[in-house]
């Protein structure tokens, strides 16, 4: 079977488009997740493939659901985090031939498709539907949404993995040559980290609301406590730290205003998820939690690096778009969970998503305040990346698990979780959505 | 006096990756009277956690680059950092007036063996 | 700093050019009468890529914002961290960035809103790049 790609329609991108047609009629009924490591092992019970499997057949059970009733899969066939397969290095056999293999022997080490998946999950007998949606979970979950709403598919399994192997992220590669083409060098010369541009916003953002990088503190030591809380993630799993206050402080930059811990760490791990119908929810194990809209942002810079004033008209404009197509206002969201893969731009979207009334400039106060999951403000109740390590969907898990009442040592408290928004990854260009505990 | 900072994650038994110093190799420098202690990107809370959890007191738990107070609040006829990263231990090392030692260079010093 | 070495591609190689002459020319659309960089096949604003051409600039302008780099993946730079790593606004259009090590500023001094003027400098391959330093 041939895998789609999204079609630029199923995507919101515009204001203006009144409430999503099938508000309330996409309902997440299953999670599974795989373990976590640190690197791959290089064993084959432990492969990106592997793990994938795993979540996936986790999602099934959980949703308590047979195979064969599912039709579609949605999944991102990119697993790098940055990164590759060593150039020249060979294969193991010995992994590729643990499993039906592809042409592609790299297929389920270094990468995934939906091929190699449905080689080598045989209860998955009536997979109709298959698309792409490469980068992250968020996009994947847009899709599905949409893709189950119009009926593209009826009970569909949403799929992220990422593989992580030895060596210094983001070390190789052109990083690693003497010389690096034309275009490339027009932004890649002046050897910038990848929080490099998120940091200059954050640096403007001091400069033009007189905050400082020390006020990020409360936010960083909220996110590392609530992901000990959540048993699927990395540092739950294997090295159980918080984050205090001085630990934040006293981190070396990685490119001032970033630091260390304003950095997440990759891992390996995989995520899956199973949407379908409301009318078919009814028969699931779970209380089902419903997608009242979804929205994606299209944002460029004008030049090298977007600007803060870019990235506050961006965010706002997300937050527009979400509350109208889920007919909904920033009062109505219970708590956010939005992206944290560096951690100095989870203020510009939830700034943008107007969260609890406040305004550009006021998130770093806000962090000062009562962000817990047991105080009325709840801001990253997933921990996020930091608090789990680089997976880009512990939100989208957490607001599923957070409205089920299934969020175990994590459950917020201090609200009622009836409606929530997640999403991700840049300010501009990412995929949101607005889950709910009701169909509205 | 001799003061070494250790890097934790490729340097000792107890980091992640593991090194190939181990913790009875640090209580014999210990126990011979030097100044003791960590320099890790790991946060300096879980730096000393590790310490507690086998017995060690440290004079010190640091990050990257805060060996130039460790530095200042110690005097010592030599400073060494043990540390298996050119970009990070090898250079802040220098950067501060350390003698720097890959781990490998380490084991076969007098005082370890 | 040494600088990773340049090889001009089809789209930018008359901006590689330029910096070996001394220099700096941004892409135009003259449909549009728009700057934009980096440069892309197609112009930003109207599509189409016939209109398309490379334009003179001053070499002036501002800083407007500026990092520093202390974990450099780029391993020729690396023995040369921390840097600067400063955004600069051209005159002509401050829509218009470029970036810069804005050399002979120490280390986290840079001075946001000061004035900066062009020069090039060579990369490890002998190709030439624009560069900035601050003035006045």
């Amino acid at each position: 079977m041939t895998p789609q790609y999204p079609h630029a329609s199923m995507y919101r991108t515009t204001e203006g488009l009144g409430l999503w047609a099938h508000r309330g009629k996409v309902a997440a009924v299953g999670v599974g997740h795989s373990p976590t490591a640190r690197r791959w092992d290089g064993n084959p019970e432990t492969c990106v493939g592997a793990w994938s499997i795993l979540a996936l057949r986790k999602a099934i059970a959980d949703a308590g659901v047979a195979p064969d009733q599912i039709d579609g899969l949605i999944l991102d066939p990119v697993t790098t985090t940055g990164a590759y397969w060593p150039e020249g290095a060979p294969v193991p056999m010995d992994v590729v031939n643990a499993f039906k293999p592809t042409s592609d022997l790299l297929d389920g080490i270094a990468k995934l498709s939906a091929d190699w998946i449905l080689q080598n999950m045989p209860e998955l007998t009536n997979i109709q539907f298959v698309m792409y949606a490469p980068r992250c979970m968020s996009h994947a979950v847009v899709v599905a949404a949409q893709a189950v709403g119009s009926g593209l598919t009826h009970t569909c399994l949403v799929l992220k993995s990422w593989h992580n192997f030895e060596g210094r992220y983001y070390q190789g590669g052109a990083n690693a040559q003497d010389a690096i083409d034309g275009t490339s060098a027009i932004s890649r010369l002046w050897g910038t980290p990848a929080s490099y541009g998120t940091a200059l916003q954050f640096a403007e953002y001091c400069r033009k609301y007189g905050k400082t990088h020390d006020m990020m503190a409360p936010f960083i030591t909220n996110s590392r406590r609530n992901g000990l809380m959540f048993p699927e993630g990395y540092w739950a799993q294997h090295r159980p730290e918080h984050l205090t206050a001085e630990d934040y402080l006293a981190a070396r930059w990685i490119a001032k205003p970033a630091n260390l811990f304003d950095n997440d760490i990759p891992i390996m791990v995989s995520a899956a998820y199973l949407f379908t119908t409301p009318e078919r929810a009814r028969d699931m194990k779970h209380k089902p939690v419903y997608i009242l809209n979804h929205a994606s942002s299209r944002g460029t810079p004008r030049s090298l690096t977007p600007t803060l004033d870019e990235v506050e008209a961006e965010t706002s404009k997300t937050g527009r778009k979400l509350y109208e197509g889920a007919g909904i206002t920033a009062a109505d969201l219970s708590f956010e969970n939005t992206y944290d893969g560096f951690t100095l731009f989870h203020q510009f979207h939830i700034e943008g998503l107007g969260y609890r009334g406040m305004k550009h400039g006021d998130a770093l106060d806000f962090y000062q305040t009562d962000i817990s999951i047991s105080g009325p403000n709840p801001v990253s109740p997933s921990g996020g990346n930091i608090g789990s390590g680089r997976s880009r969907f512990w939100m989208h898990t957490d607001c599923i698990q957070q409205l089920q009442g299934r969020a175990g040592a994590r459950q917020v408290t201090g609200v009622k979780p009836e409606i929530a928004i997640s999403g991700g990854p840049m300010p501009l260009g990412g995929n949101f959505t607005v889950w709910s505990a009701t169909p509205g | 006096m001799i003061l070494i900072s250790f890097d934790i994650d490729g340097t000792l038994e107890v980091g992640d990756p593991p090194g190939v110093l181990t913790m009875a190799m640090v209580r014999r420098v210990q126990k011979e009277g030097f100044l003791i202690g960590s320099c890790s990107d790991r946060p300096i809370s879980a730096q000393r956690a590790i310490w507690a959890q086998h017995n060690i007191t440290i004079d010190f738990a640091v990050g990257k680059m805060m060996l130039p107070d460790v530095k200042a609040r110690f005097i010592a006829d030599v400073y060494y950092h043990i540390g298996d990263r050119e970009d990070l231990d090898k250079r802040y090392a220098l950067d501060a007036g350390f003698e720097f030692l890959w781990p490998q260079e380490a084991i076969v010093q007098p005082w370890f063996l | 700093m040494a600088k990773q070495g340049v090889v001009p591609d089809a789209l930018t190689q008359p901006f590689w050019d330029a910096a070996n002459a001394g220099r700096l020319v941004i892409q135009h659309c003259n449909a549009c009468n728009r700057l934009q960089h980096p440069p892309a096949p197609t112009c930003q604003q109207c599509g189409s890529g016939d209109h398309l051409a490379w334009k003179d600039m001053s070499g002036r302008g501002t800083i407007y914002n500026y990092g520093v780099v202390y974990d450099c993946p780029v391993r020729l730079l690396q023995a040369d961290q921390p840097f600067n790593v400063a955004v600069i606004m051209l005159d002509e259009d401050p829509g218009i960035q470029m970036y810069s090590h804005l050399p002979g500023t120490p280390v986290d001094q840079v001075p946001v809103g000061g004035r900066v003027e062009v020069i090039f400098e060579t990369t490890a391959n002998g190709q030439k790049v624009p560069e900035w330093r601050v003035v006045g």
